[in-house]
């Protein structure tokens, strides 16, 4: 393949919908009345693959503080952690990281 | 001769698997209201007692159309796979005998579907004192059986969480 050394005149890159794709993408985990402690527990080892010790710390985080990250990655991922914490009845959304 | 009657738990793990320790009328309750449940997955999607189930999944207002898009093309995904769930479990609950660990975690996601339902009509707060329920409240009724279904929840999640026996090892 060839290669030209010729200088192109580059335009301003214009993200249309304003992702930038190197910022990775965070799901929370948001505190709620009804899930019980121990389920969500349950759901963080069992999705994500934690261990009781992790998935526990993650819960208080949620339970205390309000919400916690409890994944991040490319935002195909995210969404798929999303959906699946939705399946169990947790109340994740993901947004991109700042 | 009297005998010490020990508690046991609505949901056990066993040798072969978990078995409910549930009265056939307990279990035919919980099979009705998972039917319930499927009966409103499938009608109006706009219903105010689903909105627990179906979550934003992007929170931020300049996500909005993301949101959207995610709603549109994962709703019918996240509705089939809560049917199904269901299925799994009201036909276990048909049979006396031990049920697998797959059927157990259909099991803690259909009833924690219900009690997100159950929890939205009654709006359910944070600090909510389950033993304090009136009486002459017209959904009585409602709170004793978000009560059962926590306790049930709660006992199959720790059944879920024990570790397996040396003989399954």
């Amino acid at each position: 393949m060839a290669t030209t050394p010729v200088p192109v005149e580059v335009g301003e890159t214009d993200f249309d919908d304003e992702t930038v794709p190197d910022r990775p993408w965070i799901v929370l985990v948001w505190n709620d009345p009804i899930n019980l402690m121990s389920y969500v527990t349950f759901v963080f080892q069992k999705v994500f693959g934690y261990s009781l010790e992790k998935a526990t710390s993650l819960m208080l985080d949620v339970h205390e503080k309000g919400r916690a990250v409890v994944s991040s990655g490319a935002r195909e991922k995210a969404e798929i952690d999303v959906f699946r914490l939705h399946e169990h009845g947790l109340w994740a959304t993901m947004q991109q990281d700042d | 001769m009297a005998r010490k009657r020990a508690f046991i738990p609505p949901i056990q793990r066993v040798r072969d698997g978990f078995v409910f320790n549930i009265g056939d009328d307990e279990r035919q309750l919980v099979a009705r209201l998972l039917t319930e449940l499927s009966h409103l997955l499938m009608g109006e999607s706009g219903d105010p007692r689903l909105i627990r189930i179906f979550p934003p999944a992007y929170h931020l207002a300049d996500d909005a159309e993301a949101d959207a898009e995610y709603q549109r093309l994962m709703r019918e995904d996240l509705v089939a796979s809560r049917l199904s769930g269901i299925t799994t479990v009201n036909a276990a609950l048909q049979e006396p005998g031990p049920v697998d660990e797959n059927t157990v975690i259909a099991f803690v996601q259909a009833i924690n579907g219900l009690r997100l339902v159950l929890g939205t009509m009654l709006d359910v707060v944070e600090d909510h004192d389950p033993d304090e329920i009136d009486d002459d409240d017209p959904l009585a009724g409602e709170h004793h059986l978000y009560n059962f279904l926590s306790w049930l929840l709660d006992w199959a999640v720790r059944a879920l969480g024990e570790p397996v026996t040396q003989q399954e090892t």
